[in-house]
């Protein structure tokens, strides 16, 4: 991705002509990244609003030379992982300590297709294999990639892809070769 | 077939964009003063009303401690009794500075003499 190194420097020293043409330029970008893992509008857009107010709070840390985008690409994950491990929480007290909604449950179509089948297997990952899993079938990154933005070593990544495609497999009860 | 490559696939189109007010919206959370991260702030919400509740009482019941004085331990019947009785009686009902031995009958029959 093409980007202009000054406008780190001025977004540094207060510009906001500085601050907007980083948002202009790389809102898309953060939009895409999260909206791979999150299916609600409004939750992505929160989110990239939180994934630039970190980015301008945190400003005076980067380096003109460093690589930008991807540093911007490691915190939108880490906002991902962060609020999806908050709603699996969320889920889990809810389904623990929440109300009995096997009324509602009962509503829903008796056999979600396929697609549905596949998203609530992938919702049902753990976030630290889903997120590696997702950012490389739908983002098609690669392994490095995934290491860098996550801060991973590249073992742990493909341990981490290996686990995830055993566990989708087992949900969804068909082979571990149809996700690779 | 490979569904799953299928669902990834279509996965992959899924994508929303910023709406037009997406950079507005940011400039302006970041023009706002930041937000003051006290202790306060660190309680949870919930239980915010019962903390102050507990301190309210706790500081209550150190302001009841500091102002209204101490009275001394002394029962009602000991203070009525105190008015009738003779210092040489005092020690049949109080435990302290009772004299020892000989010295103590000495006073007893004295009492009886009288």
């Amino acid at each position: 991705m093409q980007f202009d190194r000054e406008l780190i420097v001025r977004a540094q020293a207060g510009d906001r002509s500085a601050h907007e043409a980083i948002i202009n330029q790389f809102a898309p970008m953060v939009f895409r990244l999260i909206s791979r893992f999150f299916r609600a509008r409004e939750d992505v857009e929160d989110l990239a609003q939180d994934v630039f107010l970190k980015l301008f709070a945190r400003i005076d840390q980067i380096h003109p030379e460093a690589n930008f985008p991807g540093w911007l690409a490691r915190v939108t994950v880490n906002t991902c992982y962060d609020e999806l491990r908050k709603t699996r929480r969320r889920k889990t007290a809810m389904e623990t300590y929440g109300p009995d909604l096997v009324a509602e449950k009962s509503l829903a179509p008796p056999e979600p297709e396929l697609f549905g089948k596949a998203r609530l297997a992938l919702q049902g990952l753990d976030p630290k294999l889903r997120i590696p899993l997702v950012l490389k079938e739908v983002e098609e990154m690669s392994v490095e990639e995934i290491a860098r933005t996550m801060g991973l070593t590249q073992t742990n990544v493909k341990v981490r892809l290996f686990r995830a495609r055993k566990k989708l497999a087992s949900i969804l009860g068909g082979s571990e070769r149809n996700i690779k | 077939m490979r569904p799953t490559k299928d669902f990834f696939d279509a996965e992959r189109k899924k994508v929303f964009t910023p709406g037009p007010f997406f950079t507005e919206r940011v400039l302006a959370r970041l023009g706002q003063p930041p937000r003051e991260s006290g202790i306060w702030e660190v309680i949870p919400v919930s239980t915010r009303s019962v903390l102050a509740l507990a301190l309210v009482l706790i500081l209550c019941f150190a302001v009841v401690q500091v102002i209204i004085p101490q009275i001394p331990q002394r029962g009602m019947i000991e203070a009525y009794l105190e008015a009738d009785q003779n210092p040489a009686e005092s020690f049949l009902y109080s435990e302290a500075d009772v004299p020892s031995g000989q010295e103590f009958l000495e006073q007893l029959i004295a009492q009886e003499d009288q």
